[in-house]
């Protein structure tokens, strides 16, 4: 009988290996690029979070919930459906880099705020009495000592990044995913497109997952 | 010394999941090779037929939301082909071109009728009936576009479903009158609408039948039509009784003209 998983069908899928070659170029690209997004937008509203100005608290809070308690899949399908009808047509490309860089930089601020908040006060408190402004304070003292420790679960939003710029599938975003559904609901051999699209994932994430550890071990938090 | 141990366990994971999938697909389906119509027996003892649908295709199949039925030409097909095989009704459960392969490969679904095009590739996988409906592909596209024929789409979006045999038949055809397009495959008809009202994809190209369903007044089909596609009911390879009893099936409604009056009922010809 013919199994999902028959011969003839990897045959075919490393035949086409082009398509998914694409595929992966167009996932790492946009991940990249998201992942310059998410640090820029999670270390800013990250800061502002931590800072002592109400304004700036609100807002990066607003940012952080309103992006935190929607689906991605509803943010990018507004992105791609619903500006046009505002007049904003971005390319598919922008969409995902927006789309999952801005998801995921709230998530990137959190994590910047904690690991700000986890520096003593008193630290912020001797340099401001140095004569530091905010930002140079920040800059020079805070974050330097926060990144140790936000580093670690930094990694670990990036491998999520990676796997969430899968939703791009949905709007004919030709990721990875997208050429997986594209090829295999032609010829239905769904089998070997799957297993192997996900180990492409895999191969992607797999070093970042192993960097963090190493990274967590460095910073001395114990797993 | 640890990176190397690393770098092994994934290789050795990656290996085992390869070889772990292959090798459950063959034990996954022994029972049903034996005998001619056992696979049809099994089915009529059940009682209940199991026909995977479309549920976003009016007319063909479609779940409509006011009454919460699924109603249309495949699941009267559906119904016809259960009253020869004796069963006292069907339970018909919503497929997509995504799910529709995976679903008769698990066995749940017994058959999929839902604008399936037949070709040569997919017959490798399953078993095809005759064709029961041909239709040609077509193109919607907006009436203030101001695009009349296939040559117009030239440097345009076409959106497609996740099924490509309508993008092949485009391009072939785009190539002859000399019109660059791009496709984008979405995964359900709605989506590629909702693509084409956003203004996302310049023209809705699937089967002529289908696109009637999504006509509205903002909205014109093309009177270009092209390559016929052939749609089957698709099974199980392995379950060749029940191929054998759907073909009689849709020979029969053939010759008594049954065929006809159900397209015409439907109204999609």
């Amino acid at each position: 009988m013919v199994g999902p998983f028959a011969w003839f069908k990897w045959e075919a899928l490393f035949r086409d290996w082009t398509v998914f070659a694409e595929g992966l170029k167009m996932t790492i690209t946009v991940s990249v690029l998201a992942l310059t997004l998410a640090l820029i937008l999670g270390i800013v509203f990250g800061v502002l979070g931590a800072s002592q100005w109400t304004i700036a608290k609100v807002v990066s809070r607003v940012y952080v919930e309103f992006i935190q308690n929607t689906p991605l899949v509803i943010q990018v399908f507004f992105l791609y459906h619903g500006l046009p009808y505002m007049g904003v047509m971005l390319p598919v490309f922008v969409v995902g880099v927006v789309g999952v860089g801005v998801y995921h930089g709230a998530y990137i601020a959190e994590v910047v705020r904690a690991g700000i908040s986890s520096i003593h006060r008193g630290q912020m408190e001797a340099a401001l009495s140095q004569g530091f402004s905010f930002w140079g304070a920040m800059r020079h003292i805070i974050l330097p000592q926060a990144s140790r420790i936000v580093l670690p679960p930094l990694t670990n939003q990036a491998v999520n990044l990676i796997k969430n710029t899968s939703v791009l599938a949905m709007v004919a975003g030709g990721d990875l995913m997208y050429r997986a559904d594209s090829w295999s609901s032609d010829n239905i051999y769904y089998g070997p497109a799957y297993v192997v699209v996900g180990l492409l994932y895999l191969l992607l994430c797999l070093p970042l997952a192993t960097l963090t550890r190493r990274l967590e071990r460095k910073a001395g938090v114990s797993t | 010394m640890k990176k190397v141990g690393i770098v092994l366990t994934s290789l050795l994971l990656m290996v085992g999941l390869v070889s772990g999938c292959g090798s459950t697909a063959p034990a996954a389906t022994p029972g049903a090779t034996t005998g001619q119509s056992t696979d049809v027996k099994a089915i009529k003892d059940k009682g209940v037929l199991k026909v995977g649908v479309k549920v976003d295709v009016p007319k063909f199949g479609y779940k409509d939301p006011k009454t919460g039925k699924t109603e249309g030409f495949e699941i009267d097909l559906a119904n016809a082909i259960s009253k020869k095989i004796g069963t006292e009704k069907i339970e018909t459960s919503a497929v997509t071109a995504k799910t529709r392969g995976p679903l008769l490969d698990s066995g749940d679904v017994d058959l999929v009728i839902a604008t399936f095009t037949v070709t040569d590739e997919r017959k490798k996988s399953y078993n095809f009936s005759d064709a029961y409906f041909t239709d040609g592909v077509r193109l919607l596209v907006k009436k203030s576009a101001g695009i009349n024929s296939l040559k117009d789409l030239d440097g345009k979006k076409i959106g497609v479903a996740q099924s490509a045999t309508s993008k092949k038949a485009i391009q072939e055809q785009a190539d002859k009158v000399g019109a660059k397009v791009t496709f984008l495959e979405f995964a359900t008809y709605p989506e590629i609408k909702t693509a084409l009202d956003s203004g996302r994809v310049d023209c809705f190209s699937v089967d002529g039948a289908i696109l009637l369903g999504y006509l509205d007044d903002s909205t014109t089909i093309l009177a270009d039509s092209f390559s016929p596609q052939d749609y089957g009911v698709a099974s199980k390879k392995g379950n060749d009784g029940l191929a054998k009893v759907v073909n009689e099936t849709i020979a029969d409604l053939k010759k008594s003209g049954e065929l006809n009056k159900m397209i015409q009922k439907w109204g999609i010809k």
